[in-house]
């Protein structure tokens, strides 16, 4: 197996690459432009409607708007759940996913989206404050220049968190903005019954665009159930990586053809707590699809394993990461994911009772720690081993399948 | 397991346990221990009946852990 560091030196500059399948709505105007300024941003998306806390719930309700930070909580339930007293509004710009760009091509390129968005939900509570929530100083610093373009923006700050992957969960990033470390809470209280709404910023541009609309407009693409579109990451062995606007329900075949995938060997859906997939061209990228395929969408990351790298090895490598990324905070945690990533290293050596051994440890961690780390890597790593069945007995069998591990699946791009 | 409206849950904060295992001492058909000592709660819902039970057991963690909480918020 190809030794990779899990962190390598300096962050590669991040690709912003994106388009869409279909008509943009988030990616408006950036078929020419890097970036929308204040005054593209208007040109391209003419004003926002002002709202109440009644419309725009109303407008969120009959819209269907989930949460698109992984858990695709609806952001009217979480408004509804804001306790009485002085309310706070948080954007969750932190994209721990190690595949996802997003978030990060949203808050470069339009930032002002993401912004009306946060403005118009903090307006309709009358929220004190507006933070943005970010992992690096370049996204800050973009953020902070869109802010300074703005007049209506005075109450808008601009946050570093630093940490890995659990940091980014949001009851770590409330944690972190109150000068606690950027871990979650053993507590399972959400922020709202704190005052805090914490969004993730495809979720409030999202909002941007709806207001905009009307519901009924904006129902126009995607699926009965999940109205409009959504933003996906697609990496991987693919010709053309990059952020893809598309309607919900769209088949994951038109996503591969659109970034010259050809015969994919297996896909991984939902980030690294989310799921193997087989490449079936008709699966529908929806949260509904994903279920209805044992997965989960998560955060959007769509990830393609070509058919020349070792797909037990890549599955090795992101145990490994998955164990490296716990926080130390929860003992199944601590134990089980290093145990996990133990077993996926005795599959690619083709040990026997591997495949049990992973099954029953992904078992143990499930559900057993502060945040939902070890249930998503217990995801992953199941569905992995379900779905290369046919793998792991050719490595009992040969103790290896023959083919270098490639790394199609990324790690560690912050 | 059903919830009846009114029972208690037993929870335990992942953050503090130290898998010293008091909880399955004294709760030993309720609580097990995983391979590594943690427990494992084999039967989370706590009726009124039961609650003094748990509640020594809730006592008795030395990590402050173990949590009888009885908002039925799931």
């Amino acid at each position: 197996m190809t030794a990779l560091a899990h962190r390598p030196g300096p962050p590669p500059a991040l690709d912003t690459t994106a388009w869409a399948v279909g008509a943009p709505r988030l990616l408006a105007g950036l078929e020419r432009v890097q970036r929308l300024d204040l005054a593209g941003h208007r040109a391209v998306h003419g004003p926002i409607r002002g709202t109440d806390r009644d419309l725009l719930l109303s407008h969120l309700d009959v819209a269907g708007v989930a949460g698109r930070g992984g858990a695709g909580f609806p952001l009217a339930a979480k408004i509804r759940a804001l306790a009485g007293g002085p309310a706070h509004i948080v954007v969750n710009g932190t994209e721990s996913e190690p595949a996802s760009r997003k978030d990060r091509v949203l808050l470069l390129r339009t930032p002002h989206l993401v912004l009306d968005g946060a403005l118009a939900v903090a307006a309709s509570v009358r929220a004190r404050d507006v933070t943005v929530a970010v992992h690096s100083e370049d996204i800050a610093a973009t953020v902070r220049a869109a802010i300074a373009e703005r007049s209506d923006a005075h109450r808008v700050s601009v946050r570093v968190i630093v940490g890995g992957f659990v940091s980014g969960e949001a009851r770590a990033v409330v944690r972190a903005l109150r000068g606690g470390p950027a871990l979650p809470t053993g507590r399972r209280t959400p922020p709202t019954a704190d005052g805090v709404l914490l969004a993730n910023a495809e979720t409030l541009a999202q909002v941007a665009v709806l207001l905009r609309l009307g519901p009924y407009r904006f129902a126009e693409t995607g699926t009965r159930d999940e109205p409009g579109t959504t933003l996906i990451s697609v990496g991987g062995a693919v010709g053309r990586p990059g952020v893809i606007e598309i309607p919900f329900g769209t088949p994951l075949g038109i996503v591969l053809a659109a970034v010259g995938s050809a015969e994919p060997q297996a896909i991984v859906v939902g980030g690294y707590h989310g799921g193997w997939h087989a490449p079936n061209p008709q699966l529908r990228l929806s949260r509904a699809g994903l279920a209805t395929a044992g997965g989960t969408l998560g955060a959007g990351v769509v990830l393609v394993v070509g058919r020349d790298t070792c797909a037990i090895g890549e599955l090795a490598r992101v145990a490994d990461w998955l164990a490296a990324e716990s926080a130390g905070q929860c003992g199944p945690c601590v134990f089980g994911l290093p145990a996990l990533a133990r077993d996926v290293a005795a599959l690619v050596a083709g040990r026997r009772r591997a495949v049990a051994s992973t099954l029953g440890h992904a078992r143990a961690v499930d559900g057993r720690g502060a945040c939902a780390h070890p249930d998503g890597a217990a995801r992953f790593v199941t569905s992995a081993v379900h779905l290369l069945r046919d793998e792991a007995n050719r490595h009992l069998k040969a103790r290896s399948c023959g083919r270098p591990v490639l790394g199609h699946l990324p790690l560690g791009t912050r | 397991m059903t919830t009846v409206r009114g029972d208690a849950r037993i929870e335990i904060d992942w953050t503090r346990c130290d898998g010293h295992g008091l909880c399955h001492a004294l709760l030993p058909a309720r609580i097990g221990r995983d391979e590594w000592g943690f427990p494992i709660i084999w039967k989370p819902t706590v009726t009124t009946a039961e609650t003094a039970e748990v509640r020594r057991a809730v006592a008795a963690c030395p990590a402050l852990a173990l949590r009888l909480d009885s908002t039925q918020i799931r």
